[in-house]
């Protein structure tokens, strides 16, 4: 079982008011150069078929309510990726009023891919990377909601 | 055939034990081809069989009331209805079925998408209704094609048998019916450029965008299998009449096979079409294909 | 008709993917994590004046100072590179590595500052020697 979750990672894309830089990216991580569909990636339309939540932009105000809604609306055992520089820490926006703080405030989140914005094959990495956490999470504690970090933090060279 | 071939063919052959890793094996090879002709290398072999599993893992939405058992109970009858379309197929020849088992594929193959509307309006939510009522549009438009196409082939030869249409000679009204109805499958099987109601841009997975879990496996299951039941159906009009059984067998599995490539280049090469285009082509360019084929059925009995 | 042949020609040449682990070479001029030359820099914190996003900290101490970065934050301009009047900044042509912890990683060096060049003697005003201190202190 775990096996196949890590076989098989669905992702749904969610862009909090990025500048769709990274959104731009995570489609050429499905082109033919990339082809993250070798690893069983699927972009689904609906949250609740997917495992693992793609986010990309600073959290903006109007944003916060629709993530957490879209983050409970996935069923687990789920994993979420930051990509990019500002779901991590708002990177340049980070006196804006408009914002909401990183996104690590609102929903628990698993790896983050920096970058501003990260090339695509950094992406498909930390999808990969994100599908081993989700069978990890699944042979700890079967549908398990919130981030349970592993117990070795495997550092990815690049 | 009585209780026990009936269960047989069921359970074990081409049922269950075969269909299931059939629609597989189908949903790898239209993946793989489309991303070969794209330039990409595809999904790993086993990619469906990986993905049934993981939703089988998954979490279910909690669903209340009635309208949650129903809605619990769409996918099953889907799937249920699917494997005994695929049951029905005579993939060996002399299989023994019985006279009208075409009608009861048709109905059965039917089911499905009736299943598909259904769970979309019973899910209450808004790109639900909007994709099962594409769906239901699409659903009236290849139908009538479709079903003018299969009851021509079979008036013209007074029969209503699968496995004596199969052995038929080859005539050109028997062609003429299975061009119409390659027409219609890429509107059945939801593909390009007739995918409306799974357009993710627009409308959030369409009709199952509520479901998740092992419902979501089921569905994807019944998905895989109506490719199989469709794909055998043409492959029982367009297979040629062999006397050993085992090539025959051989035969059929090939024709199915090579329509899964062709519907899956016609997936590659298309966008998808807008629903008023959509219903246009079906009710204004293929409709007259579809009368010609079921005049000249009557013309030819009537003469016979 | 001619999407049948453009997927004709793809299915015969073989897929332009890159297999997983692989991945493609940057090129020399790609902008990665900015590296720090401790012993070039000189402590004017012109970098921190210029980065857009907060990622270079500076703090001062008794004749030390503490230059860090935090990957995280940056976004990667260069505009710390090229303000750096001493060349101490560099930016490596490599991807950033993906992390799992916010902060994970900041990098911090802690730099003794040099003693300033030594002043030269002051000397009585004779016109050679003044354009001797002059010269000296140009330097």
């Amino acid at each position: 079982m775990c096996y196949c979750r890590r076989r098989s990672p669905w992702l749904f894309h969610m862009n909090s008011g990025s500048c769709n830089g990274c959104d731009i990216e995570i489609i050429a991580s499905l082109s033919p150069r990339y082809d993250a569909e070798q690893l069983g990636v699927r972009l689904e339309g609906s949250p609740r078929h997917a495992d693992i939540i793609v986010i990309t932009g600073p959290v903006t105000r109007n944003a916060v309510g629709a993530i957490k809604t879209v983050y409970d609306q996935v069923l687990g055992p789920k994993a979420v990726v930051a990509i990019g520089s500002c779901p991590a820490t708002t990177n340049v926006f980070i006196d804006s009023r408009t914002l909401d703080g990183p996104l690590q405030k609102h929903i628990p989140v698993d790896i983050f891919v920096p970058g501003c914005p990260p090339r695509p094959d950094a992406i498909v990495q930390g999808v990969a990377k994100a599908a081993e956490i989700l069978a990890e999470k699944g042979r700890i504690g079967g549908s398990v909601d919130g981030a349970i970090k592993p117990q070795a933090i495997i550092e990815v060279q690049p | 055939m009585n209780i026990f071939t009936a269960l047989a063919r069921l359970l074990i052959f081409p049922g269950v034990l075969f269909a299931v890793p059939a629609a597989w094996f189908f949903l790898w090879v239209e993946r793989k081809a489309v991303a070969m002709m794209q330039g990409r290398i595809g999904p790993p072999f086993m990619q469906p069989f990986y993905d049934f599993i993981k939703l089988l893992g998954k979490g279910m939405p909690p669903r209340t009331g009635i309208a949650g058992t129903i809605m619990r109970a769409w996918p099953l009858i889907a799937v249920a209805s699917a494997v005994g379309a695929v049951g029905l197929l005579p993939v060996l020849p002399a299989s023994g079925g019985f006279e009208g088992d075409l009608i009861l594929l048709l109905a059965l193959l039917e089911v499905p998408s009736i299943c598909i509307i259904a769970a979309g309006f019973s899910s209450r939510s808004l790109f639900g209704e909007i994709g099962s009522a594409r769906e239901a549009v699409l659903s009236v438009s290849y139908n009538l094609v479709f079903l003018l196409a299969i009851i021509s082939v079979a008036a013209a030869q007074h029969t209503f048998r699968l496995e004596a249409l199969a052995q038929l000679p080859a005539s050109p009204l028997r062609w003429l019916g299975v061009i119409a109805i390659l027409v219609c499958l890429p509107a059945k099987l939801h593909l390009n450029p007739f995918s409306l109601p799974n357009a993710e841009q627009e409308i959030y997975s369409g009709p199952i965008t509520e479901y998740a879990g092992p419902e979501l496996a089921m569905w994807e299951l019944s998905h895989g299998l109506e490719w199989v039941a469709a794909t055998g159906l043409v492959a029982t009009l367009a297979a040629p009449h062999v006397t050993l059984w085992w090539l025959g067998a051989i035969a059929f599995i090939a024709i199915s096979f090579g329509i899964v490539l062709l519907l899956s280049v016609v997936a590659a090469s298309t966008a998808r079409l807008a629903i008023d285009t959509t219903v246009r082509f079906y009710w204004q360019c293929t409709l007259i294909f579809a009368v010609l084929a079921i005049s000249s059925a009557l013309l030819l009995r009537f003469k016979a | 008709m001619n999407i049948l042949t453009m997927l004709w020609k793809n299915l015969w040449g073989g897929s332009r993917t890159l297999l997983f682990p692989a991945r493609p070479k940057v090129t020399p001029r790609f902008r990665g994590l900015v590296q720090f030359d401790r012993t070039r820099c000189t402590g004017c914190a012109i970098c921190k004046m210029r980065c857009t996003s907060r990622a270079i900290e500076f703090k001062t101490g008794k004749g030390e100072f503490t230059w860090s970065y935090d990957p995280g934050q940056c976004t990667f301009c260069g505009r710390c590179v090229e303000g750096c009047k001493d060349h101490a900044l560099s930016q490596e042509s490599a991807c950033p590595p993906i992390y799992t912890a916010i902060g994970e990683l900041k990098k911090a060096y802690t730099v003794a500052r040099k003693p300033p060049a030594p002043k030269p003697a002051p000397a009585p005003s004779v016109p050679t020697q003044q354009s001797n201190i002059t010269s000296g202190g140009a330097q």
